[in-house]
């Protein structure tokens, strides 16, 4: 009987550990998430926007890696319509319309391109659904009643335990 | 005799003995005598020996500057200090099928030692067979379209330019190297292996065991090695990264990616004999993905900051490349009925159904970059549109993977095998669970913002609780021994993980940079510090010459970031200079020094939050490694290892 008492005693005390938990988690994230902290400087999000353009004349570096002159520039043209409070959008734009579409390093969700995007989407929703149907094949051949063969075998086996 | 001589003939010997060992263990197996160990010993034998010859006459070469061996004309100079001149080996394309070759072989004669009162055995002699096709195909290489040897008449007086300035002005380029290799050929023991068991229908776990602990240390030397290239390139390239989602980098993260969920994988195979088909084709794809790596960083076909000038190994590659998918799918299918796996997983909330979570997020992932780093080439065959793929999409896209697996690493640990009951998983995650809220609350209060990078500190917190619950309870157990062994050891390597990914999400979400242009005695500020220019001085040294600036941050240490010309490759490069604290860094750069203006200087100023974790993660990976294939405690075949019986449905 006192194990009993024992025993919900401790599953209501890590119930309630478990919603302290949960409470402190969720309250300090939301906090964190909503409050946002300072906002971002011209510099930031200027530095942020050239990460996503390809330098044109690098192998492999963006326009914010690169050392080179025309990297440079364009780094100093972005800072200046970040300024000037242009939208990323006009900015991309720009840079597309000068340097030509494989400066953007974001492929377009049209077209072709955006198989680039569709494809692990539906890999993934694919892989979702057919681990489901194994799960429930699964769970189906499971369902079966023991026998009392069964039962007796494992009946022997629990009175073996120390 | 002359150095090319030497070497092509060190070369040659090396394919006749791989090709002569194909065909003396295959002769062997068809007519099922073990007598081919003999000769295989001494043909593995002669192979290493070519190999190490072939390796100390490039050496030889390089360090005597014999501008005789084209290799050493194109990559060498007499100006190139000793230590960049040793590693110039690997510098470039022909040099670094060497080293390939040379690690190869290595792992060859390990093989043979390894499984010595085995080579009666047909599991070993088709392994050994495989082993000698590969090694036949870099020899092959090696006298084709990368020969290392071949010839060159220097015009009297003649000096090489030496090898790219990147890759001669920081330490870790004498190790990123070896020890990336060490990782990608290490994988082709389990293939070789795989493929044997294929053959010869042996597909249980047999072949899974006697290879566990050479996929653990191969996977190892990956991790270790993609960390000491991020690393390198942090403190060279002058950019304030380590990460950037090139088409190299990503080469390399494909077969740790794949070579990752086998190793958990792998685990339900020996556990419940399950996942065979599965199995297979995650060991056939890392060895696969390190050879498609192989020909992305070497063809040219990819734009890369990594990639080695463009040569017709492409096709050679390739065409491996496509032998090796081709005749492994053949063998897969061949032996369809027996991959059957007999067992089936009871329940979604066990051991092994997190482990089954755990593939399909790393085989999206493996997915996602491969799609993205070839789409541009796909993009290109189909409508002749040139377009780019980079961070955006990377970033967009692996995210959410990342955080379900940084969750999965939190539960799995704490999973009993078979079936878990929510009281189970209440009782051994609460820990966790709170460890988690705790690190959250922390970032808070220290003024850490953004959804993104606090769920990555709390989903960290929570599998680093999970990790360290497991550890603390197995050194209650077995004291010291607690920390050995694969599960042990494989805790350690998950805090490791979870430090980098912590940093990568801090450092990612936190990272400030700016320009500024100083003469000397100016300040500037930025994200509180202070950057204060001093001046700058001109270094002579004999393959460069630097300028060097005196920037003081926060009026302490004076840091000295340089602008270096290298005359003989008529390149100049920046050399950073990296402030590291456990809470930041300050990386400095030079852009420029402006002319027309007094000694002014354009810097370029990177503070990025907890980089000094990645690299500390790196080195908790390497250890954990090493722990979990130090042999841990056997388990009693008595003791339980599924969830108690009264918990599980009968």
């Amino acid at each position: 009987m006192s194990t009993s008492i024992t025993r919900k005693r401790r599953s209501n005390l890590r119930l309630w550990s478990w919603i302290g938990a949960a409470v402190l988690a969720v309250s300090a994230f939301l906090y964190g998430s909503v409050s946002g902290g300072q906002p971002q400087t011209n510099a930031e999000r200027a530095h942020a926007l050239a990460d996503n353009f390809a330098c044109p004349v690098c192998s492999g570096q963006s326009v914010a890696q690169s050392d080179a002159s025309v990297a440079r520039i364009i780094r100093r043209e972005i800072r200046t319509w970040v300024d000037e409070g242009r939208t990323t959008d006009y900015i991309r734009s720009q840079l597309v319309a000068d340097f030509g579409e494989d400066i953007d390093y974001t492929p377009s969700a049209t077209g072709i391109t955006s198989l680039v995007w569709i494809l692990p989407v539906v890999g993934g929703a694919g892989a979702i659904t057919g681990l489901f149907f194994v799960f429930r094949r699964w769970k189906l051949d499971a369902d079966f009643e023991a026998s009392a063969e069964d039962v007796a075998l494992v009946d022997a086996a629990r009175a073996d335990l120390p | 005799m002359s150095n090319s001589i030497l070497g092509s003939g060190a070369v040659s010997l090396g394919l006749a003995a791989s090709i002569t060992g194909m065909i003396v263990v295959a002769m062997g197996l068809a007519n099922h005598r073990g007598s081919w160990k003999r000769e295989t010993r001494w043909l593995v034998g002669i192979m290493t020996f070519a190999a190490i010859a072939a390796v100390v006459v490039m050496e030889r070469a390089l360090i005597t500057r014999d501008f005789t061996v084209a290799y050493v004309a194109e990559n060498g100079s007499s100006k190139t200090p000793a230590l960049f001149n040793f590693a110039t080996m690997w510098a470039a394309l022909e040099g670094s099928i060497l080293l390939w070759t040379l690690i190869l072989t290595g792992y060859v004669v390990a093989v043979l030692v390894k499984f010595r009162d085995r080579h009666d055995d047909p599991m070993v002699g088709w392994a050994m067979l495989t082993l000698f096709v590969v090694t036949t195909f870099f020899f092959a290489l090696m006298l084709g379209p990368a020969n290392p040897f071949k010839s060159f008449n220097p015009p009297l007086g003649y000096d090489g330019p030496g090898p790219n300035p990147l890759l001669q002005n920081h330490v870790l380029m004498a190790f990123h190297p070896p020890v990336l290799y060490l990782g990608y050929v290490g994988f082709t023991v389990p293939f070789a292996f795989a493929i044997s068991a294929l053959v010869t229908g042996r597909v249980g776990e047999g072949w899974l065991l006697a290879t566990r602990r050479w996929t653990v240390m191969a996977w190892g030397f990956l991790s270790l090695g993609i960390i000491l290239g991020a690393w390198w390139s942090y403190e060279t390239l002058g950019w304030g990264g380590y990460w950037a989602w090139d088409p190299v980098e990503n080469a390399s993260f494909l077969p740790w990616l794949t070579g990752t969920a086998f190793i958990h994988s792998v685990m339900v195979q020996e556990r419940r004999g399950m996942l065979r088909v599965w199995n297979l084709s995650l060991v056939v794809s890392t060895f696969a993905l390190t050879i498609l790596g192989t020909f992305i960083t070497r063809s040219g076909v990819l734009n890369s900051v990594h990639a080695f000038v463009e040569s017709g190994i492409g096709p050679w590659i390739l065409t491996f490349f496509a032998l090796i998918v081709v005749v492994s799918l053949g063998l897969i299918a061949w032996r369809g009925d027996e991959l059957r796996s007999p067992g089936r997983i009871d329940s979604p909330v066990s051991r092994e159904g997190a482990f089954l979570a755990n593939n399909v997020l790393f085989a999206a992932f493996a997915f996602v970059v491969l799609l993205g780093t070839i789409f541009p080439l796909i993009v290109e065959a189909v409508d002749g549109r040139s377009i780019s793929v980079g961070n955006p999409y990377f970033d967009r896209m692996t995210m959410p993977i990342g955080f379900m697996l940084l969750f999965l690493m939190g539960i799995a640990p704490v999973l009993p095998w078979r079936k878990a009951s929510s009281g189970v998983l209440s009782q051994r995650l609460i820990g966790p669970a709170w460890f988690g809220a705790a690190v959250v609350l922390f970032s808070v209060l220290v003024g850490a913002r953004g959804w993104a990078p606090l769920l990555a500190f709390g989903l960290g917190g929570f599998a680093a609780g999970a990790s360290g619950r497991q550890l603390i309870l197995a050194t209650r157990r077995q004291g010291w021994r607690g920390l050995v062994g694969r599960t042990n050891g494989g805790m350690i390597v998950h805090i490791g993980v979870i430090l980098i990914a912590v940093a990568f999400a801090a450092s990612n979400a936190y990272v400030r940079q700016d320009e500024f242009n100083l003469l000397p005695g100016d300040t500037a500020t930025m994200s509180g510090h202070t950057l204060t220019f001093e001046g700058s001085t001109v270094i002579e040294y004999p393959n460069r010459t630097e300028r060097v600036a005196r920037i003081r941050i926060d009026g302490g240490q004076v840091y000295e970031p340089a602008l270096a010309t290298y005359p003989f490759a008529g390149q100049s490069i920046n050399i950073p200079s990296v402030r590291s604290t456990a809470v930041d860094d300050i990386a400095l750069s030079v852009l420029s020094y402006p002319e027309g203006t007094d000694d002014a200087v354009l810097l370029r100023a990177t503070i990025q939050p907890m980089i000094v974790w990645l690299w500390i993660g790196g080195l908790v990976i390497a250890g954990g490694t090493l722990m979990a294939v130090v042999p841990g405690n056997r388990r009693r075949p008595t003791d339980p290892v599924s969830a108690p019986l009264e918990e599980v449905s009968v």
